[in-house]
């Protein structure tokens, strides 16, 4: 029996698949899932399933990492046989911070200390709420600046837009 | 999957090109730049360009829009080919600095000129570029701002100011080298792929040049070089990139 997966059964094996940065963080959550492209008569022997993706930022290192997991997720689908997977990483749209779930912002809070900043302004400390001033637009990876807490003091890092 | 060919191919590829080496330099910045901050700016400027890189070098393979992942095999062997004949990159990228002040000045040259380039191709035929544009002009502004921010405080101060001046005029003759036609541009833009040639936006990158740095050195003179010829310091900038390649070409990372 061959069958294709169904959009919601390949959402939900993207959504399995967390960020290397982030782990906990689903990338569904951090708005990578663009597209999920469902094609019977593709040239796979069941046909094909397209799943588009958005990077953070063009010269993220964890890109093949997380086209693999994607890839191994959806392929492992129940009940689905040999489907033609393929992850594409799309030139458009442009990811932005607003691509974020409430669910990704709250454990980036919670469990990361990284806030996210979200157009001009102060960006609030996530651990006291106070305001932050920025030390250095380059952080520890490619997407975060660091920021300081003006009232606890505690070092934060902030996801850029 | 259909690889870019004639004209157009060149035209990309030296964009790729340009923004490999300019990402292979600033890394080489990791671990020694002045400051921690400088260490962590280059490295994140670095590998910035490199992703432009690598999504220039997917689009010369045909993979900009394709189902079809270009094969990182396939795309290391374009972006790290042996033959200085396949290159197309401008002098500029390819000098070898030991000193700060070069690298500092090379960088706000660079990605002046690089602002430039991407606008022309914003809303280019190929839909992969155009999307690329898009991306790279929302990482180059934190690129700017690094490089402005550091020239705002240094060059009025009287040694740092100083030895910024002597590395533009250095650096000068090389960097127009950036706007020497690529073979094919012609066609590139024909295509629509390009909206004009890159040199018709020299005039505003050179205003940019002497408002940045107050300076009136000549701008005009073309460097000989242009795009066919490699520098002398291409060889050895190849060799240290493939490094790893040349030890053991069955090697994966």
């Amino acid at each position: 029996m061959t069958a294709l997966p169904s959009v919601e059964a390949v959402r939900a094996a993207v959504a399995t698949v967390d960020d290397p940065e982030y782990p906990g963080i689903s990338i569904v959550d951090l708005g990578l899932l663009e597209s999920i492209d469902i094609r019977p008569d593709g040239p796979g022997e069941a046909g094909d399933v397209v799943v588009g993706l958005v990077p953070t930022f063009s010269g993220c290192p964890a890109l093949s990492m997380i086209a693999d997991d994607v890839h191994a997720a959806v392929t492992a689908i129940d009940g689905t046989t040999s489907p033609r997977v393929y992850v594409r990483w799309l030139t458009g749209p442009t990811w932005t911070v607003e691509r974020l779930t409430g669910t990704a912002r709250r454990t980036m809070a919670e469990e990361f200390t990284v806030a996210v900043r979200i157009g001009a302004g102060p960006v609030p400390c996530p651990r006291c709420g106070g305001d932050t001033a920025e030390e250095s637009m380059f952080g520890p990876s490619r997407c975060r600046a660091v920021h300081v807490c003006r009232s606890c003091t505690e070092v934060v890092e902030v996801m850029r837009a | 999957m259909t690889a870019l060919t004639g004209g157009v191919r060149e035209f990309v590829l030296a964009f790729a090109d340009d923004e490999h080496l300019m990402g292979q330099q600033h890394t080489e910045w990791i671990g020694i730049a002045p400051f921690l901050e400088e260490d962590l700016a280059f490295s994140s400027i670095g590998q910035d360009e490199l992703g432009h890189a690598a999504a220039l070098y997917a689009i010369v393979l045909g993979g900009g829009d394709s189902d079809e992942p270009v094969d990182d095999r396939q795309l290391d062997a374009l972006a790290f080919d042996p033959d200085p004949l396949r290159w197309r990159s401008a002098n500029l990228t390819e000098i070898r600095t030991d000193d700060w002040a070069h690298a500092l000045v090379r960088h706000w040259l660079y990605d002046t000129a690089e602002q430039l380039r991407w606008e022309l191709v914003a809303d280019s035929s190929l839909p992969a570029l155009a999307g690329a544009a898009a991306r790279a002009e929302r990482e180059e502004w934190f690129h700017r701002r690094h490089a402005d921010g550091l020239l705002d405080v240094l060059l009025p101060a009287p040694d740092a100011g100083e030895r910024l001046r002597a590395a533009l005029a250095d650096l000068l003759p090389v960097a127009v080298g950036l706007f020497d036609p690529v073979a094919g541009e012609v066609e590139a833009v024909a295509a629509g792929v390009t909206a004009a040639p890159f040199d018709t936006r020299m005039p505003e990158w050179i205003d940019r040049v002497r408002s940045r740095f107050d300076t009136d050195l000549p701008l005009s003179t073309r460097s000989p070089a242009g795009r066919t010829t490699r520098s002398d310091a291409f060889g050895p900038l190849l060799s240290r990139m493939r490094e790893v390649l040349d030890l053991d070409p069955a090697a994966t990372w």
